[in-house]
């Protein structure tokens, strides 16, 4: 883990980093390292197959100018791990191998919004899950619910629900 | 001539690869990735010393795959100089470009103050200070902020990258428009000014010379007879003049005063380069 540099002397300007809350690519610091150690360059963006990483532009703040993001709804993660190893600054752990170990952010269940905990059979995002049955699991009246611990923060489940907006989303860790 | 050959070549040859990676990664083929900042050649990685050092200084640790992809472009810059900027930055591509038609247009006041027709108002005496200030400037930020902030100006790196996005997002982001605010800066107001007194790239390359770094070397004597045309200061877009000297860190190696200086002479050329 690299120090944190000097931004902690900042507490407002740490604080509206962390405001943003960009979900990242697999394998990213956390969001004050991820800022201070990305270059910008904008490799991971060319090798993801599913074109699921963005890049953030000026609008989006200078902090994060160029630094790349995901937006689950539109284009989830599907976890191929072909990103990590590709960082030059190690901003994206390069070591992670496996998706498992991956932790972007953790789903959230929007239960009144949720047709499962609202009385409708669905299983959408129980069934797409990557780390199935495992990090979304349902209860004994077949309701879905996350396991925290499990959960990669991929946004699969959030690009899969049929509700609109979607009544589980992706929050970045 | 072959130098001019040579260096039109290599621009083109980084204006095709800005575009070809993209193009390419987006089909599958993955032996090249990156983009100015950080490119990856199958397997060998280069990344641009100054975001390197922004990234050790923001963390306070030292990366060694970081460290070794440093390595290419200052072993370049110790063996030829700054040729990433004469011979391969796309910023400088574009402002050489629009120099040289901005020359080509006849000044008319107030345009008419800046020298060798040009349009520009203002004309100052070419420094590297101000280079150096906003570089070690923005190199201070790095950590104070916590975040590359050098990169926010680096324009080959917003090119290189901006062609990427726009490839795989089919829009671009609005700083591309430092690219713009440059061109109008070059054009109206004041000669190459980007390169010669603002981008911090450029400014932490020419940091990596040596005695024996590859050089404009002017030579005076029986052998080698200049006619004092000063073809060769005019030739400069930067405003050098090789036959001072003392051109160092602000040229980049472009060869252009080399160039026009044999185009003159057949033999006993007193411009060229030497190691």
């Amino acid at each position: 883990m690299p120090l944190i540099g000097y931004s902690e002397c900042f507490p407002y300007f740490q604080e509206t980093i962390l405001s943003r809350k960009l979900l990242r690519p697999p394998g990213a610091l956390s969001e004050i390292d991820f800022i201070a150690k990305c270059i910008r360059c904008g490799k991971c963006t060319q090798v993801c197959p599913y074109r699921s990483i963005r890049i953030a532009s000026l609008m989006d703040g200078l902090t994060i100018m160029g630094t790349p993001f995901i937006k689950a709804r539109e284009i989830p993660c599907y976890l191929c791990m072909k990103c990590p190893p590709v960082c030059p600054s190690g901003a994206l752990d390069r070591n992670l191998k496996h998706k498992k170990d991956v932790r972007m952010g953790a789903a959230l269940i929007n239960r009144k919004e949720c047709l499962a905990w609202q009385g409708t059979i669905c299983r959408s995002c129980y069934q797409s899950c990557p780390i199935f049955d495992e990090a979304i699991r349902l209860d004994s009246e077949l309701r879905p619910f996350i396991d925290k611990k499990k959960c990669v923060g991929c946004g699969i489940c959030e690009n899969v629900c049929p509700v609109e907006p979607a009544a589980i989303i992706v929050k970045a860790k | 001539m072959r130098i001019k050959v040579f260096r039109r070549i290599a621009q083109i040859l980084t204006v095709l690869l800005i575009i070809a990676i993209p193009v390419l990664n987006k089909k599958g083929i993955t032996l090249v990735t990156g983009t100015l900042y950080s490119l990856a050649i199958d397997g060998i990685w280069i990344t641009d010393p100054l975001s390197g050092l922004q990234v050790m200084l923001s963390t306070l640790s030292a990366d060694s795959a970081l460290l070794l992809s440093m390595l290419i472009p200052i072993i370049l810059a110790f063996v030829f100089g700054r040729v990433f900027c004469g011979w391969m930055c796309p910023q400088n591509t574009i402002s050489e470009f629009f120099d040289y038609i901005s020359r080509k247009i006849p000044p008319l006041p107030p345009f008419s103050k800046g020298g060798m027709g040009g349009l520009q108002i203002f004309n100052i005496t070419p420094s590297a200070k101000p280079r150096y200030a906003i570089m070690i400037l923005l190199l201070a930020l790095a950590p104070l902020l916590g975040f590359p902030v050098a990169n926010l100006i680096s324009a080959p790196g917003i090119i290189s990258v901006q062609v990427s996005k726009y490839f795989y997002e089919g829009v671009v982001g609005l700083e591309i428009g430092l690219i713009g605010l440059i061109v109008i800066f070059e054009i109206f107001l004041l000669r190459r000014v980007w390169c010669n007194y603002v981008c911090p790239v450029g400014g932490f390359l020419g940091l990596f010379r040596l005695g024996k770094t590859m050089k404009v070397i002017y030579t005076e004597d029986a052998e080698h007879v200049c006619g004092g045309c000063l073809e060769c200061a005019k030739a400069c877009q930067l405003g050098l003049n090789p036959m001072e000297g003392k051109i160092y860190p602000l040229c980049h190696n472009c060869g252009e005063c080399i160039v026009i200086c044999e185009k003159i002479k057949d033999k006993g050329k007193p411009l060229r380069f030497s190691f």
